[in-house]
């Protein structure tokens, strides 16, 4: 993608990072070299509006010198910056204080899936033609200009591609490498609203790791029609307790705040509602919750994990029970356990067998959440607090679009709450979720 | 060699080309520039950085984790019109910058128009001189400073039972070269410091923090600040313990003074922003000089405060900063301007064009947003309120431009019944929609405070450093995130 061919030899400046660091003082180093190119392209109006492309280099060091540790990183890949940020880094690490729990992992504990079998690297990617992908946005563009309602007063269309490679190097002789493809597209539109004067606007983005498995034109106009369809005529209902069919685009905002309390470093901070949980009953028994790094194509999956671990798909509350905590190989040391990752892949929640409109029927009232605005997580007490939007079902019809509203309550309260997973999940996603449904969630709103 | 290649200093002449140190020359620059408008740009600009970010943290009663992260490259911008081209490189070779220069300027397809003239430092305002870098203070300096903040949040209540602490610095140069000879280069500091606490009491933990942020040296850790930030986070954590839910629904909200201009930034600030307006896509972009709010609301955006984390001498297109008002007397008065949208309507850009490092391209985004005093005293206004609640701090916010629904999120509060304080809250998302929460604010106090924290904000992918401030303010009714029976 980039004009300039790179004289840069990423594995090398790894390896010569590592070399560098032992020969200065340290013990033990790790050294990781990225390099991505990406491309993003946008259009309104009918014509391109900005279009940007870069090819990017950083290097990340991690240094232990005399049971102490440090972390440094640069895009400045001039051997002698180099040298002298790793001259740097040795110098001052040796002022801080020791920290036996900083060490490489265990070499046994470390190791990589077959990068094959993941099939993470698209080859369309480096044959890509330039004039394609802006015929193909041109083309979105069109649709969604033919497609709009009468009331629309702008539209926007948006492409990214990018490849990005990473070599990671270890003075224990661990050596990875990883690369990644990433093709997307999306549609934004703003209304114009006669009745409120208001300005609601919707979106469709949609991404994969292969340029086959990017949805279709089709299903990015069928999605922002539905996303357009929501905004109009909002307004709050009545403050009460509902069930709750959280959307399956957007259930990674209350999955991701059961992760906060699961990792290594709340757990050991005290700052985590799950402490003295692990092995006890968090969530309904019909609950369960994976990480799975090993899915083909997953938009989440990876080779090896930020320390070098090998990945393993771990249940993480599985029926209910709290299985296994986010464990980095520092924090493992710290709480006396064996690590487990320090950060999730694909977060997979098992299919139910009915949709949400179905398991809505029998009920006189519910709401479904479809976005959410502000909100924020105390992982310590587990309350939490988000703005949202969604609509009023009856009977699973919508009756009434909903906007200014939030929901409120604690996770535990939450989860124990949870009812079933729907039959609607998102496969272009890390987050592998279907619509997820929760009793006597407590909304504030009229 | 360390100190030339990893450690930043600002140009010791004021003519001084900052980037020559990296083998950057005039004659480069311009060739640079006359490839990038090589297909006939209007215009362009080379917007080169170099940032160096050192980090020390504090945890289990020991300063055991530093970083330290260099940032050295050349974006460059090509523009048509309101088309832009952009690419950016890490290596400031001649050859991989005029590769980027030629990538931007595919976004033109005609033929070269203006070439570059001679260029000419500009000399700029210094709102925040720096009394002591920290460059020059040592890890043996730091690390008991940390000790000192740990050792005081034990020390204030016995209920602490972990403590960690963090101090990041940063030092950038930016320099902005732009055809028509104009290299505006500025020296930015920026320090912050984090304090936080997880307390127990009675088998139940609550953990809360409190932060510093300015553009300024170690200056900025005075022991007033400090004492401040330590006694902070103690106490807010434990006013956790004791704090609850308000009811759920649309209710009076009072905010204290300060941190509270969050609602400005999210229900006011980015619809002022004009890439929104020149779109037509923001709530306010027809609203130009009508009023939107009750005359004694005046909001400004200033990216002139001495020290302020969203100061800026000049801006990222080279454009002077400067204090643009935004609400005069309840009426709108301008939008925040990059050059693009400044050209679009016709007006001066307000020195907003800023970007978040040269892997990005400048849109107009906030700096120091506050409201003026207004004529009410805090006292009143809290006792004016029947049933409402009264919030003390945020952690953070939202809005969605085009509806111009916005949220932000209190960490702390009151409940405030027949005009008093009551119970303690805690963690309440408040929602609302922005041109109606600005018709609806009753009442400013007379206590303009600008918060001390460090807001970043977002926007398109980008975050920035901002501040924001506000007087006392009774905004007659939002909705509140309490709990329903």
């Amino acid at each position: 993608m980039s004009a300039v061919p790179s004289l840069i030899d990423p594995q090398k400046v790894a390896r010569d990072a590592v070399a560098l660091g032992l020969r200065l003082g340290a013990d033990e180093v790790r050294a990781s070299v990225g390099r991505a190119d990406d491309v993003q392209l946008q259009r309104r109006g009918g014509r391109l509006e900005r279009a940007q492309e870069a090819r990017t280099f950083g290097l990340s060091v991690s240094l232990f010198v005399d049971g102490r540790y440090s972390s440094h990183s640069s895009s400045d890949m001039r051997p002698e910056a180099i040298a002298a940020l790793m001259e740097r880094g040795v110098e001052s690490t040796r002022l801080l204080e020791p920290d036996p729990d900083r060490a490489l992992p265990e070499r046994a504990l470390m190791g990589g899936l077959d990068e094959a079998s993941l099939d993470l690297d698209d080859p369309t990617a480096r044959q890509r033609d330039p004039a394609r992908r802006r015929e193909e946005l041109e083309a979105l563009e069109a649709r969604a200009i033919a497609a709009a309602p009468a009331d629309l007063i702008s539209t926007t269309a948006h492409l990214w591609e990018g490849r990005s490679e990473s070599w990671m190097c270890l003075s224990n002789g661990f050596e990875a490498q990883s690369a990644r493809t990433t093709f997307g597209w999306g549609v934004e539109a703003t209304l114009k609203e006669a009745e409120t004067g208001k300005l609601p606007e919707g979106y469709a983005f949609e991404q994969a790791v292969h340029l086959s498995d990017r949805p279709s034109a089709d299903a990015l106009m069928a999605e922002l029609d539905e996303a357009l369809s929501l905004t109009r005529r909002t307004s709050a209902c009545a403050s009460g307790r509902y069930l709750m069919v959280l959307d399956a685009r957007v259930v990674g905002r209350l999955l991701g705040a059961l992760l906060g309390p699961m990792s290594g470093g709340a757990l050991h901070e005290r700052r985590s509602v799950f402490l003295g949980k692990l092995g006890e009953q968090v969530a309904s028994p019909r609950f369960s919750l994976f990480d799975d790094p090993t899915i083909p194509r997953g938009l989440g999956s990876r080779s090896t994990d930020g320390d070098g671990l090998l990945p393993v798909r771990r249940a993480l509350i599985d029926e209910g029970v709290l299985k296994t905590p986010l464990l980095d190989v520092y924090y493992a040391r710290k709480l006396g356990m064996a690590p487990t990752t320090g950060g999730v892949s694909n977060l997979v929640v098992p299919v139910g067998d009915r949709s949400w409109r179905a398991a809505t029927a029998a009920l006189p009232e519910a709401i479904r959440v479809t976005s959410f605005l502000g909100g924020n997580t105390n992982p310590a007490s587990g309350d939490f607090s988000f703005g949202i939007r969604g609509q009023l079902l009856r009977h699973g019809e919508a009756v009434q679009n909903l906007s200014e509203m939030n929901i409120t309550g604690n996770i535990l309260d939450l989860y124990a709450n949870y009812v079933e997973a729907a039959d609607d999940v998102r496969l272009n996603s890390s987050t592998r979720s279907p619509s997820l449904l929760f009793d006597g969630v407590s909304f504030s709103g009229a | 060699m360390a100190d030339l290649i990893s450690a930043v200093s600002p140009p010791s002449r004021p003519e001084e080309l900052y980037f020559e140190r990296f083998g950057v020359t005039q004659e480069a620059l311009r060739g640079v520039m006359s490839a990038a408008l090589s297909r006939g740009a209007d215009d362009c600009d080379l917007f080169f950085e170099h940032c160096v970010i050192s980090s020390v943290s504090m945890a289990d009663g020991k300063v055991n984790r530093a970083s330290t992260s260099i940032d050295l490259g050349l974006g460059v911008r090509a523009r048509v019109g309101d088309q832009v081209g952009y690419a950016y490189t890490e290596d400031l070779s001649l050859a991989a910058m005029l590769a980027a220069a030629r990538t931007a300027a595919e976004i033109a397809m005609t033929t070269p128009g203006r070439a570059p003239v001679n260029l000419s430092v500009l000399g700029l305002p210094s709102y925040y001189p720096v009394k002591e870098r920290w460059a020059g203070v040592g890890m043996e300096r730091r690390v008991p400073m940390l000790r000192a903040w740990e050792a005081a949040a034990f020390a204030r209540d016995a209920r602490v039972e972990k403590v960690s602490c963090q101090l990041v610095d940063a030092e950038r140069v930016i320099a902005v070269v732009r055809p028509d000879g104009r290299v505006a280069q500025d020296f930015q500091p920026m320090t912050r410091a984090v304090v936080s606490v997880t307390a127990q009491q009675n088998g139940r933990r609550e953990s809360n923090l409190y932060n510093l942020a300015g553009r300024a040296g170690l200056e900025l850790l005075d022991a007033d600040r400090v004492n401040r930030m330590v006694n902070e986070a103690v106490d807010r954590t434990m006013f956790l313990f004791d704090a609850g839910k308000p009811p759920a629904g649309e209710m009076p909200v009072v905010l204290a003074a300060g941190a509270s201009g969050i609602l400005l930034h999210e229900a006011i600030g980015h619809g002022m922003e004009a890439d929104f307006n020149r779109k037509g896509v923001s709530i306010y972009a027809s609203r130009m000089n009508e009023r939107i709010a009750p005359s004694f609301v005046t909001v400004v955006d200033n990216g002139t405060l001495d020290g302020s984390r969203g100061a800026i001498n000049i801006d990222d297109e080279a454009n002077p900063s400067e204090r643009t008002v935004l609400v005069q007397d309840g009426v709108l008065k301008s939008y925040l301007h990059d050059e693009i949208s400044a050209k679009h309507y016709g007006v001066a850009p307000t020195g907003s064009g800023r970007r978040e490092s040269f892997r990005h391209p400048p849109m107009p985004r906030m700096r120091a947003t506050y409201m003026e005093p207004g004529p009410h005293k805090p006292e009143e206004i809290i006792a004016s309120v029947k049933n409402g609640i009264y919030c003390t701090s945020f952690s953070n916010g939202q809005v969605h431009i085009g509806a111009g629904d916005f949220a932000f999120y209190m960490k702390t509060g009151y409940l405030i019944e027949d005009g008093k304080l009551t119970r303690p809250l805690k963690d309440v998302n408040i929602i609302g929609n922005g041109p109606t929460a600005l018709e609806r604010v009753e009442m400013v106090g007379d206590d303009l405070m600008l918060d001390e924290g460090g807001w970043t904000c977002g926007k398109d992918g980008q975050g920035v450093p901002v501040s924001q401030g506000q007087p006392t303010v009774k905004v007659g009714a939002l909705v509140v995130g309490g709990v329903s029976a």
